[in-house]
């Protein structure tokens, strides 16, 4: 559905991206060993045993993968990460949109940044089209979303206007 | 603990008095099954909240109906559009598309139904009454065992489930490493926490599996502003009573054909990383290989749609085994549900069923009452539900996104755990996009403390020598099963590239 394997040659596969995870692995397994150097040796064990299996897994994987480059197989392009192309700015868009959604709803609380956030993220992947029927829907499911979870099941949700002007109510 | 028919007879009357949600769960179940890349994970994911917030006992029958129903569910895009809802109904469009093509695409939904419903309720009686004797395995397995047992359930779903098991191995110890953010448990030092009081104590797991399942699919999906070709939506316009019997008729004739592939589900199910998918196909494939007409597979066969639908039922109830009896989650739903019951204080093992035999057998007596509500209320409304299929990705991406962000707020109240989920997104973005297996890491963070807590224990015992973990004859035994594990995939591999070569 979304693992679309194109690259811009088709012969080649592109492998670069496989080796974004294993980098983060590995870095984060060195910076781990770096938060125990001073902890007894009893506590280091368990880390230390699941690290370096860790590391030998990734350094098989570069090998592996190495070896692919090395015979012409496969490069180091970022392929199915950025693929396919003409998503990356919705994507990032999108993206952004999260970003701003977790920051404003502590301010504006569930109700009105779902509302605002549906909106835009809707209008974003719809490409402006049907703008009534996203903002429509956008409100029902915030509201929804407000009735169902804070008012029914009593769930603490970040409280912003809406949900204290409610309060009186419910 | 001893059978006990009374406590069953109990547990199914109480159950049915869960219709109520039970039945609500159902239809959300079977709607969410059928939207392809939106699993009955995903949906707990985001009613997390509800879920919480409800007494365990009923979060649990709910995420277990819904969980149930979903497998059902996925069977129908799979045989109206050749677009199987999840992993596990991969098998099913084999037969299921091409009776469609044939114009009988009521007929094999019937057929689904029925082989799902009687798969799911038989292969869960039998695993309700094998399970006071399942129970005790966890006896048998100290500190050193279940260190061996930990690294095989991730060994075992980067070498099953994962399709690479270099990348699956990699993903799971990534998971282990993650699991291991915190405080000491003895010493108290901070370790791998970036300087975030807020990963002091441990990583938190709703934010880590909203990311890992529900943020990174949203971003995935939106690709597709439709799954649907014209083709499928007329497709599902068409209705007709008369096939729907006819169907049902049909796979009532195939009893035995259920029966031994539910099983072949249910043992599968047990293996933890396993799950739906591969039952689905080695049912299917065994189901050929003992067929008296093999070259009719693939054709729109009856029997190639009854195997997979019987074993990706008889794999739900598998997979809350190991989950239930040793507190290692079977896949990805059974692993969610083990973050609610964490929630809840509720710890699972055998002291579980000896101390709450209602939680412990509860999730299969609800299993069983879901699969019989389900004969009565699903196969009529099945043709009007599969509409749901159409929902364009432009609504579902935001709603998922917003909804299980906020889920993931609520059990600490940390504005923190909202951008961990974020980063666990992208993590599982990348993952997905790059062949590594989300489940495997989700479980390796879930797993990685309790790793930590048996490696410590082990080493306190023998004083600091780390050969301790090859002490005993059962973790031995284990041992040399994980090796194999890992090993006998690479050396068929190894020999089929050879044989292909020569």
């Amino acid at each position: 559905m979304t693992d679309d394997n194109e690259t811009d040659n088709p012969e080649k596969k592109s492998v670069g991206g496989e080796l974004i995870l294993p980098g983060a692995a590995l870095l984060f397994t060195l910076y781990y060993f770096y938060t125990i150097w001073d902890v007894p040796r009893i506590a280091q064990v368990s880390a230390l045993f699941v690290g370096t299996i860790l590391i030998v897994l990734v350094i098989l994987l570069g090998i592996r993968i190495a070896k692919q480059v090395k015979a012409g197989e496969a490069d180091l392009g970022l392929g199915r990460i950025v693929e396919p192309k003409n998503f990356i700015p919705k994507r990032l868009a999108l993206l952004g949109l999260t970003i701003a959604f977790i920051y404003f709803v502590d301010w504006l609380g569930f109700t009105l940044t779902v509302f605002a956030f549906l909106a835009l993220a809707m209008l974003l992947l719809s490409e402006g089209k049907k703008k009534l029927l996203i903002v429509s829907l956008s409100a029902v499911v915030a509201i929804g979303g407000y009735f169902l979870f804070i008012v029914a099941f009593q769930t603490r949700f970040p409280a912003g206007p809406f949900e204290k002007l409610m309060a009186g109510l419910f | 603990m001893e059978f006990d028919p009374g406590l069953f007879v109990d547990l199914f009357i109480r159950n049915f008095e869960f219709w109520w949600i039970i039945l609500p769960a159902i239809f959300l179940g079977l709607i969410v099954g059928a939207i392809p890349g939106f699993s009955a994970a995903n949906t707990i994911i985001i009613l997390l909240p509800m879920t919480l917030a409800m007494d365990p006992e009923i979060g649990l029958v709910f995420m277990v109906a819904l969980y149930a129903s979903s497998r059902m569910g996925a069977g129908i895009p799979a045989i109206l559009v050749n677009i199987p809802g999840t992993a596990g109904a991969a098998a099913t469009p084999l037969d299921g598309y091409p009776m469609t093509k044939q114009g009988r695409g009521q007929q094999a939904l019937a057929i689904s139904f029925v082989s799902s419903v009687l798969g799911g309720l038989l292969t869960t009686v039998v695993t309700l009454l094998a399970m006071p004797w399942l129970s005790q395995v966890a006896f048998y397995l100290h500190s050193v065992e279940m260190i061996v047992v930990m690294l095989f359930g991730i060994s075992l779903i980067a070498s099953i489930a994962a399709r690479d098991t270099l990348k699956g191995l990699i993903a799971g110890f990534f998971g282990l490493m993650l699991g291991y953010i915190g405080a000491d448990v003895v010493y108290e030092t901070p370790r791998g926490t970036f300087g975030f009081l807020e990963l002091y104590d441990k990583v938190p797991l709703i934010p880590a599996l909203v990311g890992l399942f529900a943020v990174s699919e949203a971003f995935a999906v939106i690709e597709g502003e439709s799954i649907l070709s014209q083709r499928g939506k007329e497709a599902m316009q068409k209705a007709s009573w008369a096939e729907t019997m006819e169907g049902v008729r049909i796979a009532l004739s195939k009893w035995w054909h259920i029966i031994w592939t539910s099983m072949i589900g249910l043992v599968i199910g047990v293996v933890p990383g396993a799950g739906a998918a591969i039952a689905s196909f080695v049912a299917y494939q065994q189901s050929r290989t003992y067929s008296k007409t093999p070259e009719l597979y693939g054709t729109g066969h009856v029997e190639g749609l009854v195997a997979p639908e019987s074993a990706n039922n008889g794999v739900t109830s598998g997979t809350l085994v190991p989950l239930l009896v040793i507190g290692i989650p079977g896949g990805a739903t059974a692993a969610i549900m083990l973050v609610v019951l964490q929630y809840h204080g509720v710890t699972m093992g055998p002291d579980l069923f000896m101390d709450n035999p209602e939680l412990a057998y509860g999730p299969f007596a609800a299993m069983a009452v879901t699969y019989f509500i389900m004969i009565f209320t699903i196969a009529p409304l099945a043709r009007y539900m599969s509409r749901i299929t159409v929902v364009s990705t432009t609504y579902m991406s935001p709603i998922i996104i917003s909804f299980t962000l906020v889920g993931s707020f609520v059990p600490r109240q940390y504005m923190f755990d909202m951008y961990l989920a974020l980063v666990f997104g992208v993590i599982g973005y990348v993952a997905r996009k790059t062949g590594y297996h989300t489940a495997a890491i989700l479980i390796g963070v879930i797993l990685g403390p309790l790793l930590e807590t048996y490696f410590l224990r082990a080493l306190k015992i023998s004083e600091g020598d780390i050969m301790v973990i090859f002490s005993s004859n059962l973790g031995n035994i284990l041992w040399v099963g994980l090796a194999l594990s890992l090993a006998v995939p690479y050396l068929i591999q190894l020999r089929r590239a050879k044989q292909a070569a020569a």
